[in-house]
């Protein structure tokens, strides 16, 4: 007979997270199957537009969590909030990673090349990530977790100030390839409106999926801070 | 290093479908996917579209499965940690 220890049940998993696996099935079911306009030189890589776009939209969500993580550190000092900042940036970093690798694959087969110096959205975005890179060297370079938290901080707010300008300031006003640049506008009658219907789903799914990856990384790295908390409370 | 950079930009730069040409005598025989049943002539409808959306799928659900057993794993832990 098979005995059930009651307390040894696997933990249940939270009602969002559901939410976010239905939610992200349906919009790459509704993203490969949905008619796409026919635009010369796109074809079907129209539909990346479900894919790339919200990587970027995403990466931008999660800096502007971390921006507002390091500012709480700073009034609190609540190292949870440092945990938030450091986990919501990584994943935000790798999202943009995706955006990068994403572009550079759809630009190969439509502008023809990997990567151009000519493209200012692609150089200043890559710029951006650069910038958050660095958050992660200026971390390793302190012991005390104290003092790295607040220097992190510090920086964090700085890149934050640097997003705006670099993704979405500049790149409008120089000449480029890019939609949403200058005289080309992101959603113009180059996209039909039908797109909107998978693309804005896309973007909260994406965000859904990016925040469940960060508090799984918050909760592993806030782990071993609680255990040490108890070890000191048991020696004391 | 070159000899492999040579070949990844020959694969990306090839419009010339070597594929079919070296495979057609096999491929001969095999039955194609629309004379099948109802549900391989769906798959094979729309330029194959259905099988890379099965593909994304699969991979999908199953880096979505290893999330989840990771998040489990993690309240498993916080768990053990708060008793």
């Amino acid at each position: 007979m098979l005995r059930v220890n009651p307390e040894a049940v696997m933990p249940k998993l939270s009602v969002w997270k559901y939410v976010v696996i239905l939610w992200m099935t349906a919009v790459l079911v509704a993203g490969f199957l949905i008619r796409v306009p026919e635009i010369p030189i796109l074809y079907e890589t129209t539909r990346n537009l479900f894919f790339h776009v919200p990587m970027w939209f995403t990466m931008t969500v999660m800096f502007a969590a971390g921006l507002v993580f390091s500012i709480r550190y700073l009034m609190g000092s609540n190292m949870r909030h440092d945990a938030l900042a450091e986990s919501v940036t990584l994943v935000g970093i790798l999202f943009g990673l995706c955006g990068l690798l994403t572009g550079a694959l759809w630009a190969r087969f439509t502008w023809g090349t990997w990567w151009t110096f000519a493209e200012p959205k692609m150089n200043l975005s890559a710029m951006a990530l650069m910038i958050y890179v660095a958050y992660f060297i200026l971390r390793s370079a302190f012991d005390d977790p104290e003092k790295r938290a607040k220097i992190a901080a510090v920086y964090n707010i700085f890149a934050a100030t640097t997003v705006p300008f670099l993704l979405y300031v500049v790149p409008r006003q120089l000449p480029s390839l890019h939609p949403g640049a200058d005289g080309n506008p992101a959603f113009s009658d180059l996209t039909a409106p039908e797109l909107r219907l998978v693309f804005y789903p896309a973007v909260i799914g994406f965000i859904g999926l990016a925040a469940w990856i960060s508090q799984i990384r918050y909760r592993y790295v806030i782990l071993p801070i609680t255990i040490n908390r108890l070890n000191r409370n048991n020696n004391d | 290093m070159t000899h492999i950079m040579t070949l990844i930009l020959l694969l990306f730069s090839a419009a010339a479908d070597t594929l079919s040409e070296a495979y057609s005598d096999l491929w001969q025989g095999v039955q194609a996917p629309e004379h099948g049943n109802v549900i391989m002539q769906a798959m094979a409808s729309q330029g194959l579209i259905l099988v890379v959306l099965g593909v994304s799928l699969i991979i999908w659900f199953v880096l979505i499965g290893y999330l989840v057993r990771l998040d489990k794993k993690i309240s498993d832990l916080e768990q053990k940690l708060s008793d």
